[in-house]
């Protein structure tokens, strides 16, 4: 059975540690811009943390897009093979999702190579918002999340500098217990 | 010894007068004796600072300073320090805050920055990797913090880089000022926005992409995946990212101690209203962590209805709720989120503004000060409107805010009737804990180098637990070990919140320091490091003219007994406190006037420190 790595923005915190073990296990050094998952996040209102991994495509835009044929699926994941690279980012342009990175100290880009099948990323997330999941379950989250933010879905009105706007939002799961400390 | 790691070993100097930058290799000695972090910090200070400095003049300088084990793979490893002579309190001050800024001036290549000077018009720091430039700020003039740190990402054209920026209040050097990053996190205390704002200095903006040094990062690796394993195993670990800090409103109210109407009660009959419960069901749309943190205690917030929706802001914590909340009467959620977002687009400190708030309405109230003094606006408790006039005006310099924006001196300056008001130490407006209950508390504030502020000890939980049976003496020793111990995070670089609050054992930073450095290190010897830069900000502070008479608790603390709550009745015993600071300093090692004597101060290895000291005892 194939799993694929799949992403629940609204659990992430931004906390970027899957940033930090990847870079780690895949490059050997502490730097996070040298991983193969990037959170986004994005400040003016409300936050949004999106952390971005490669969905190993079945039909992949960067393998169609490279020129010399550098990018070959494998069991399912996508690589890039570096002796035949050339770095001319096509494909790092042609991702629909930007999960191919590139850094000065790196000559090849590099994108998710779902570490052999035990991806750290998820297997670190402190907030469970990266899952490796079966494929045919991928996609279950985001329908259950969609059905229920339909479900939940609120608006709010708000004037900004005298203009109305409106934000909307999902219920979010709430819970409470207690505990004492600073 | 030298370090194979944990440190570049570069410090960036900016002079803004001159309009020039060049780094600084440090040596290893420096790196190793002082950590980094704020002991980086005030021992820069120390170095640059003249003994006439004004905190506002292009001469004082403002050292920004992560620590050696900022950024690297830790948990919680995302704090920075800012250090400096404050303007609130003519004395030294720092504040810190978490996120990713200072990382990223690691990843650009600098352990710390120091920035000196004034520059000829409102201007900011580029800083990208090795190329540093200062460019000009007119533009954002009068922009509210958040909205310049999203408008510098877009017009330097990258989501990636990471800003700290001051708001209008630190443009007009209000003494309550502060440094703000990644979208709401603040340096809030000592005013350390002011000190930017007289350097003309609006925003610091970077793009860091380098590695960070690391000795032995199999042995950090291994180390940390057991941390991080251990924490998410604690029992409170899932809670903890559910409410962060906001449960300790109903921790705070319960035990007696949450500022209650300016400090004059320490119970709140509304706290119930005001709670993370509240916050976590009615107003919570996502959850925000510092660097590398698993607990992400920040809870974003949205205001859904009512005259203040569409309000969303991250935060507020413990502190902001009770001082915006109980403190100035309110009990209506929104409105602290409202007032929170406020303080954090302009650039105003929650604590300090809440605290100068609230006096206000008790001299109000009392008829201490007329209706003219505060601009016809009659003051009443939660009244949430002229609340958030008052923010605005502090900000903005407006009015009574104008003489609210000068802090705690400028307050008792034009108003001497208010000083019994006003729960300060130094100047600095006293934290979110009443210390009528815990002398141990009351010592923390009283001794803090900065002044009221919890974060130097925090010996309060310990000592409710303890009940009455110690002695003096193991309470003061108390209050040194917090104040050895958590000034070592800031050090460091991370915080401290992990060993706080889900037990998470102090020698892992042992552990962590000397897999980053590749030297071996005990938690002792980095604890006596700690101790030697308590010595050494109490000796700046000395050299400022501080003396005995200013290690005092707030007088509320003695005058004025609580009212309701578990503890009514209880305030502190004056000749009691005297008898704990006279063993405090005997245990500290200084002398009966609060001086480190020299044989403390050979001891931590600040010889050069001994003649300023000998000046001061001479009288000089
Ligand atoms: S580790 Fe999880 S919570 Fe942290 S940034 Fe990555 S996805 Fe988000
Ligand atoms: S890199 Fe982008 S295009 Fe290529 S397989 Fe991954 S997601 Fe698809």
């Amino acid at each position: 059975m194939r799993k694929k790595l799949t992403v629940i923005p609204e659990r992430c915190s931004g906390c970027r540690v899957c940033e930090l073990v990847c870079a780690i296990s895949h490059t050997g050094v502490n730097n996070p811009k040298k991983a193969n998952i990037r959170v986004i996040s994005l400040y003016p209102h409300p936050v949004i943390k999106m952390p971005i991994v490669c969905e190993q495509c079945k039909k992949p835009k960067c393998r169609d897009a490279c020129p010399t044929d550098a990018i070959v699926k494998n069991d399912g994941v996508v690589t890039i093979l570096e002796d035949r690279c050339v770095s001319c980012h096509a494909c790092v342009n042609a991702c629909p999702i930007g999960a191919i990175f590139v850094h000065e100290d790196i000559e090849i880009p590099f994108k998710c190579d779902m570490c052999g099948g035990k991806p750290k990323c998820a297997e670190s997330c402190p907030k469970k918002a990266i899952l490796y999941v079966p494929e045919h379950t991928q996609g279950q989250a985001h329908r259950l999340g969609a059905a229920l933010k339909y479900a939940n879905m609120q608006e709010v009105e708000y004037y900004e500098h005298g203009v109305k706007k409106k934000l909307r939002y999902a219920e979010i799961e709430t819970g409470g217990t207690r505990g004492d400390s600073e | 010894m030298s370090p194979e790691g944990g440190y570049h070993k570069k410090i960036l100097h900016v002079d803004l007068t001159e309009c020039k930058t060049h780094v600084e290799t440090v040596s290893d000695e420096f790196a190793l004796k002082y950590i980094g972090g704020r002991g980086w910090g005030a021992r820069l200070v120390w170095e640059h600072m003249k003994d006439d400095v004004n905190p506002l003049g292009p001469d004082n300088i403002i050292v920004i300073a992560p620590g050696p084990l900022s950024g690297l793979y830790l948990p919680a490893a995302g704090k920075t320090s800012f250090c400096s002579i404050s303007p609130a309190t003519g004395i030294y001050g720092d504040s810190n805050l978490g996120g990713m800024f200072g990382v990223e001036l690691r990843m650009a290549g600098f352990d710390a920055a120091i920035i000196k000077g004034k520059a000829p018009e409102l201007s900011y720091l580029w800083i990208d990797d090795d190329d540093v430039q200062i460019k000009s700020a007119v533009k954002y003039m009068n922009m509210g913090s958040i909205e310049t740190e999203h408008q510098l990402r877009e017009d330097i054209g990258d989501e990636t880089v990471k800003v700290a920026t001051i708001g209008p209040a630190g443009e007009n050097m209000v003494k309550m000022a502060c440094i703000t990053a990644d979208w709401g996190r603040n340096a809030g205390r000592t005013g350390m926005g002011a000190v930017l704002g007289s350097k003309n200095l609006k925003a610091i903006a970077i793009r860091g992409t380098k590695d960070l040094p690391v000795a032995d990062l199999p042995s950090l690796t291994r180390i940390s995946d057991k941390a991080f394993k251990k924490l998410k195993q604690h029992n409170l670990f899932e809670f903890w990212q559910r409410q962060g800090l906001m449960s300790v409103i109903d921790y705070a109210n319960a035990s007696g101690i949450i500022p209650t109407h300016n400090f004059m009660d320490a119970h709140f009959d509304k706290a119930e209203e005001i709670n993370g419960d509240v916050m976590e069901l009615n107003y919570k749309i996502g959850d925000s962590a510092c660097y590398s943190c698993p607990m992400a205690c920040s809870n974003v917030n949205l205001v859904k209805d009512g005259k203040y929706a569409g309000t969303v802001i991250e935060g507020p914590e413990y502190e902001t709720a009770a001082m915006f909340g109980s403190n100035v009467g309110i009990s209506d959620f929104d409105a602290i989120l409202r007032a929170n977002y406020l303080c954090d687009e302009y650039g105003v400190d929650t604590i300090s503004s809440g605290s100068l708030i609230s006096v206000m309405i008790e001299a109000y109230e009392k008829g201490m000060v007329s209706l003219e003094d505060l601009d016809g606006v009659a003051l009443k408790w939660g009244d949430d409107d002229a609340i958030m006039d008052l923010i605005r005006k502090i900000a903005l310099r407006e009015g009574v805010g104008d003489t609210l924006a000068d802090g705690v001196y400028g307050v008792i300056k034009r108003w001497p009737q208010l000083a019994p008001l006003i729960s300060h130490v130094k100047g600095l407006e006293q934290s979110a804990y009443d210390a009528r209950i815990a002398i141990t508390m009351a010592l923390g504030y009283a001794t803090s180098d900065i002044g009221a502020h919890h974060a130097r000890a925090w010996p309060i939980a310990k000592e409710l637990e303890m009940g009455g049976n110690w002695s003096l003496e193991e309470k003061a020793d108390l209050v040194i070990y917090h104040q050895t111990v958590r000034p070592l995070f800031d050090m460091l670089g991370v915080c401290r919140l992990p060993w706080i609050e889900l037990g998470f054992d102090e020698n892992t930073y042992a552990e962590f320091y000397s897999a980053a450095t590749g030297i071996e290190f005990t938690l002792d010897e980095l604890l006596k490091r700690s101790d030697a830069v308590y010595n050494l900000t109490r000796a700046i502070n000395i050299r400022l003219g501080l003396s005995r008479v200013d290690d005092k608790p707030p007088e509320r603390v003695f005058n004025d007994p609580i009212k309701t709550g578990p503890h009514a009745g209880k305030a502190l015993n004056r000749e009691e406190f005297e008898r704990i600071l006279d063993i405090y300093y005997q245990r500290r090692g200084w002398d009966n006037d609060g001086i480190p004597t020299n044989e403390t101060l050979k001891e931590n290895g600040l010889e050069d420190v001994i003649e300023y000291m000998e000046q001061r005892r001479a009288g000089k």
